[in-house]
């Protein structure tokens, strides 16, 4: 199968597992009694931020790859990843005080998890800022991967800066109903599902890119 | 030659030519100068205690005046060749960033000890009774923001619209750090322990780590 195929099986996978998330989330999974309507808005906000996280996880992998060992192949996964990663951070970042405004009684608290969502989307913003402006550089793929790899050492210092600093905490352990485990199951494997087709899709778009920028340079 | 002689000639020469040329130095203190003057009209010291909450504005200071004089670290090297010509003569690259992180590690000590005597006499922080567990803080802290500070200075220096980049990419990266060390200042003003801070570990965990990534990445930064 063609990688052509493949996205397009992935996409239809995606559109029907998001349908029966969404439906398993507005018709099965029961109300959460302190939270209300609300706390439906986790089946997206957690899986958003896992996927998030595996994605940049996976940019690092591929910058670490793309410095040792220089295939262009790596860069464009770093930045492929890297991107569509950071779109799931922004749906944590804007669902998160959503959902913070109800339980919390304020949109936006200085609570560890959130905040190092917060600080890792601006780094990533400064991340694509600089691919913007050194796009005409030649060692613009470099300096790209090696800002990813201090971001993500970075990471893990910031969460327990902003654990310290901050006091407010997400429950450390939550009590799940079964039909709100199956619920959540299902809208992982979904958000997983349309994780990679975007993924898989932006990775073709860059391909078709320096296709056509080779052609481009090709033609006297 | 061996890998010392060479950061000390290359942290030399460096030296030097700051020295020399004064502008950046000068741009740079004044900027810290003028942010400090800047920020009693914002607070009014009259009313706001500083040594209570000062901490953390002074940090802001050498932030932004200490990203001033790192970001412009790399570029003359660049527009006058040298850079290439230190990265063809036969050393090890990590003394190439290793005399570059030690020059920028003692102007930002120069500009933070220069800051304290300013806020003493402009804002009468009091910092004397405290001076040897607030300078055990603000060098630990300072080697971790130097040698980020020197690595992206470095990854910048050719890219077009760089000095303006060079602080939003730092900063956020930095934020562990002002963290820890508006907290340390906090509690050595206050007379808490600095010595057995958790923040200090931190803050060590910090500097070993980028230390040794910065100095593994360097190469990777300015290769062509």
């Amino acid at each position: 199968m063609s990688l052509r195929t493949w996205v397009r099986t992935l996409w239809g996978l995606a559109a029907v597992l998001n349908g029966a998330a969404l439906a398993m989330i507005f018709f099965y999974a029961p109300v959460e009694i302190q939270m209300g309507a609300v706390q439906k808005i986790f089946y997206y906000h957690v899986p958003s931020a896992i996927a998030g996280y595996v994605l940049l996880f996976l940019a690092f992998l591929f910058s670490i790859l793309y410095l040792w060992k220089d295939d262009p192949s790596y860069d464009l996964l770093a930045y492929t990843t890297a991107e569509v990663g950071f779109v799931f951070i922004t749906v944590v970042l804007v669902t998160g005080p959503i959902w913070g405004r109800s339980a919390w009684g304020k949109w936006w608290v200085w609570e560890p998890r959130l905040t190092s969502a917060l600080i890792l989307w601006l780094m990533y913003s400064a991340y694509f800022l600089l691919r913007l402006f050194s796009r005409h550089e030649a060692r613009a793929a470099r300096i790209a991967a090696v800002v990813a790899i201090i971001a993500f050492f970075d990471v893990p210092i910031v969460h327990k800066a902003i654990e310290w600093w901050g006091s407010i905490v997400h429950p450390k352990k939550v009590v799940l109903e079964p039909p709100m485990r199956q619920t959540f199951f299902v809208a992982m494997i979904a958000v997983f599902t349309l994780a990679a087709a975007l993924t898989l899709t932006r990775f073709m778009v860059g391909k078709a890119e320096e296709r056509r920028q080779a052609q481009r340079e090709a033609t006297p | 030659m061996n890998y010392v002689r060479v950061v000390a000639l290359i942290f030399a020469k460096d030296f030097r030519e700051e020295l020399r040329r004064k502008e950046n130095v000068i741009s740079s203190l004044l900027f810290a100068f003028l942010s400090l003057v800047l920020f009693a009209f914002a607070l009014d010291p009259t009313q706001v205690d500083l040594n209570r909450t000062g901490s953390g504005l002074l940090w802001l200071i050498i932030l932004f005046a200490g990203s001033l004089f790192m970001g412009a670290s790399f570029r003359k090297e660049m527009e006058t060749g040298t850079l290439q010509a230190l990265l063809l003569s036969p050393t090890d690259r990590s003394a190439i960033f290793l005399g570059k992180f030690l020059v920028n590690l003692v102007f930002l000590l120069f500009l933070e000890g220069l800051l304290l005597v300013f806020a003493y006499l402009l804002l009468d922080v009091q910092t004397g009774p405290v001076l040897v567990p607030l300078a055990v803080a603000w060098i630990a802290v300072t080697v971790g923001y130097a040698a980020l500070g020197t690595l992206f200075s470095a990854l910048i220096a050719n890219v077009r619209g760089g000095q303006v980049i060079y602080p939003i990419l730092l900063f956020p990266v930095l934020i562990p750090l002002v963290i820890a060390a508006a907290t340390l200042t906090q509690d050595a003003l206050a007379g808490r322990p600095v010595y057995t801070s958790q923040w200090l570990r931190l803050v060590a965990l910090f500097d070993t780590l980028f230390v040794t990534a910065s100095v593994f990445l360097f190469e990777y930064a300015v290769e062509e």
